[in-house]
């Protein structure tokens, strides 16, 4: 109650307001016209009186331009009709002169309020058009049910000016579980939770009507169904605040129609179809990277028994001079740490697609990545040449350098793997402005327009030399997702087939943020 | 320290890792003990005389960093830990814990018979009191700081000085960022990774023969620095077997 009646005080206050600018209004064009008749000795000027009608018309609504108008009546009769300083008005001719006036006022300024509201009206549609427009195209580049949910958040969030919140349709714990300790009263909670469950048993137009929860701060909360039909949108909160109730539903009918517009665009563009695949692709996803998951650790630990024993083996005294049995041996090493590294990439793949990659941000030095790179790539190698080329000074880099070094180790090793023994591998480190850049230049098979295209591609193998080697595909696409993590870009140059590829990684270089050392460092 | 065969303890859960590691300290004039789970590592490690210690991160009754700080706790023995890959976290942790050094799975015999030798040789050095570090063409002589490269006595400040003599305290074996900015720069700088990356380059134009290609100050990305021209992860098996002889035949 107490609310109420605040309310309605600063109502009233509004009111009080708009009234006194109405006579301030009158007042000043009853001196203006004063000076006017003072100075050009114009006889009566009730016409001008239509300007603070129409002022207040537009500005303050009907009734101040009524009281503009009935102001304006008193004034003239007061001041410029005989006899002058008396509401009495000698002339009738000057009477029907007044009636006409008022009519006039009247009418005008009625036609100046309706044309502001619809002018209000036509600003608040093309808002809310523009509102549906970047909605819309949101949901065009949604990738999964959650970015559906909010963007559909947001854009009521948006127009409506108040506190959204959706809750998609969890089968597996509810919305009082879920939203426990987040600031969201337990009623309207309570009530989403009844409402997602009610919604199965054909409760959908009841919940997409919705109800109105109190809060427990004050504030009221409108609770309902996004659609009567699709329980995938999932039921929405909205914090109305200290909303009368004429004001509720005031609000709830602007609900109403930003949320048939949304669900009319969302059915458009089958997002309901789109949702319930994009659940059951991410659930598949889910299971396979689990299973890619520890398949790969069960393996290592036989691995890592059978590389081991292999360098014992092939150290053993007793095999000292027996080169065949040696060679044997050597091949199940070889081999057996190919498996490893393939296994790696694998956990590798499940990393960056189960949980994303969190990098562990330090100062690195550029040359240190390198060679630790080179380091663990040396075996591989072969016969070919490596030339490191590092220029002076290289900036420090923020970086995890652990990642960054598996992608050069990614690289080097595609490098080796498409160009021939004996050829050429060029590295190179360079800052250019803001950029750091490294580049891996091979002599190898190069790559074609359309290979160049692919070739970041989880899966994607080169398909000219598939047949003569191997791989799983997952190594650049490994590279470039490290890469990615480090804020930096992984991109591919090639002059065609056969006339080898340059790979370049570009790390931000925040030359400013470098801190710098305090100027006792090196007492 | 029994001079004519270090005693080694074994600690892992699978039983070939450790069949394959018995067999390879043995062919190198090792004895070999063996432990399944952490608490039949501290038992044993408390009942017979161990010369070193290796131990497997993943034990299935406790953490692998526990083990090395309930050894610690009594016993300053040399520790070898047997981690998996990006775990650089997990590494810098059982380092921190008293750890000499690790060996990334999966690792050659060579490979971790060469950080075996190396952190036997820093503790008989450290209980001999010898004060001089070798690392090919340079010397640090600890008792009269002085640093020679190549017989030239170099000049060094006095903060590049300090951080060579926690790595030649250590030489050989890894020193995590953590620890060499502590020591260098105190507490407070524990986290100033990027002091150690610039005084690391001032020190290798110094100290390394080609700065451009350190063979002495080696970087262990994500971990820390070592001091030594060690094999080191990824290295051939077999020419780290061979590399790993031959430093045991220099004196």
């Amino acid at each position: 109650m107490m609310q109420k009646s605040a309310l309605f005080m600063a109502s009233l206050r509004a009111q009080a307001l708009k009234l006194f600018l109405t006579l301030v209004l009158v007042a000043v064009v009853t001196a203006g016209l004063f000076g006017l008749i003072s100075v050009t000795g114009l006889t009566h000027g009730s016409a001008i009186y239509l300007i603070p009608v129409l002022i207040a018309a537009t500005r303050w609504g009907v009734a101040a331009a009524v009281c503009a108008a009935v102001f304006g009546i008193l004034a003239s009769a007061f001041f410029f009709f005989e006899p002058l300083y008396s509401f009495q008005i000698k002339d009738p001719h000057e009477v029907v002169n007044l009636v006409v006036f008022t009519f006039t006022a009247v009418v005008v300024g009625q036609l100046a309020t309706r044309l502001k509201r619809q002018l209000e009206l036509a600003r608040q549609r093309e808002i809310d058009l523009s509102d549906l427009y970047a909605f819309s195209r949101r949901l065009a580049v949604a990738f999964d049910v959650s970015d559906i949910h909010a963007a559909i958040e947001d854009h009521l969030a948006s127009v409506m000016q108040r506190k959204v919140i959706l809750f998609g349709p969890q089968r597996d714990a509810t919305a009082a579980a879920r939203h426990a300790g987040s600031g969201i009263p337990t009623a309207v909670l309570d009530m989403v939770d009844s409402m997602a469950s009610g919604f199965d048993a054909g409760g959908g137009q009841a919940a997409a009507n919705g109800t109105i929860v109190a809060g427990d701060t004050g504030d009221v909360w409108l609770v309902r169904a996004v659609s009567a039909s699709r329980r995938e949108f999932g039921v929405i909160a909205i914090n109305l605040g200290r909303a009368s109730p004429a004001n509720q539903d005031a609000l709830r009918a602007r609900v109403d129609t930003v949320l048939a517009d949304a669900t009319a665009t969302l059915d458009r563009l089958g997002i309901s179809h789109a949702i319930n695949e994009a659940r059951m692709r991410s659930q598949t996803d889910q299971l396979r990277d689990a299973l890619i998951g520890s398949v790969s650790h069960e393996l290592r630990t036989p691995l890592a028994s059978i590389l081991g024993a292999a360098t014992v083996l092939g150290a053993a005294p007793a095999l000292k001079d027996e080169k065949n049995l040696k060679a044997l041996v050597q091949g199940v090493h070889d081999e057996a740490e190919r498996l490893n590294g393939d296994i790696q990439n694998l956990l590798d793949a499940s990393r960056i697609s189960s949980d994303g990659i969190k990098p562990h941000l330090e100062w690195a030095d550029p040359a240190d990545i390198l060679h630790s790179a080179l380091r663990r790539c040396q075996r591989r190698l072969g016969e070919r040449t490596v030339t490191l080329d590092l220029a002076q000074d290289l900036p420090l880099v923020h970086v995890d350098a652990v990642l960054v070094q598996q992608a050069l180790v990614q690289i080097i090793d595609n490098a080796v793997k498409y160009s021939q023994a004996g050829s050429r591998i060029a590295i190179m480190a360079r800052a250019r402005g803001d950029r750091l850049q490294i580049s891996v230049r091979d002599e190898g098979a190069g790559l074609s327009e359309a290979e160049r295209a692919t070739v970041f591609g989880r899966f994607v193998r080169g398909e000219r030399l598939s047949a003569t080697t191997s791989g799983s595909g997952l190594g650049l696409w490994i590279a470039s997702a490290f890469v990615a993590a480090n804020s930096g870009k992984l991109s591919a140059i090639s002059d065609g087939p056969g006339l080898g590829a340059t790979l370049t990684v570009e790390l931000p270089v925040a030359q400013s943020a470098v801190p710098q050392l305090e100027s006792d460092a090196d007492e | 320290m029994n001079d004519a065969s270090p005693i080694v303890l074994v600690v892992d859960d699978e039983v070939q890792i450790r069949r394959f590691l018995r067999t390879g300290f043995e062919l190198n004039g090792f004895v070999v003990h063996e432990a399944a789970t952490g608490s039949e590592a501290i038992r044993a490690a408390t009942l017979r005389p161990i010369d070193i210690v290796i131990v497997d991160l993943g034990l299935p009754d406790m953490d692998g960093s526990e083990v090395v700080e309930r050894i610690r706790s009594w016993s300053n023995v040399p520790i070898i830990v047997l981690s998996v890959r990006s775990h650089e976290a997990q590494k810098v942790q059982v380092l921190e814990a008293g750890a000499d050094d690790y060996v990334v799975k999966p690792f050659g015999m060579a490979e971790l018979l060469a950080r075996v030798r190396v952190a036997l040789r820093r503790q008989s050095r450290a209980s001999t009191g010898e004060p001089t570090v070798v690392v090919g063409p340079l010397t640090i002589d600890l008792a009269a700081r002085a640093v020679t490269l190549n017989g030239q006595r170099l000049t060094l400040t006095p903060k590049e000085y300090r951080l060579l003599q926690v790595l030649a305290q250590h030489a050989g074996n890894v020193v995590t960022h953590q620890h060499l900015l502590k020591e260098v720069w105190g507490s407070i700088h524990v986290h100033d990774t990027h002091y150690l990356r610039i005084f690391v380059r001032k020190l290798r134009q110094k100290i390394e023969p080609n700065p451009d290609n350190p063979r002495i100050l080696m970087t262990e990305l994500g971990v820390g620095y070592r001091l030594a021209q060690m094999p080191t992860e990824g290295e051939n098996g077999w020419a780290a077997a061979e590399a790993g002889a031959e430093q045991r035949a220099k004196p």
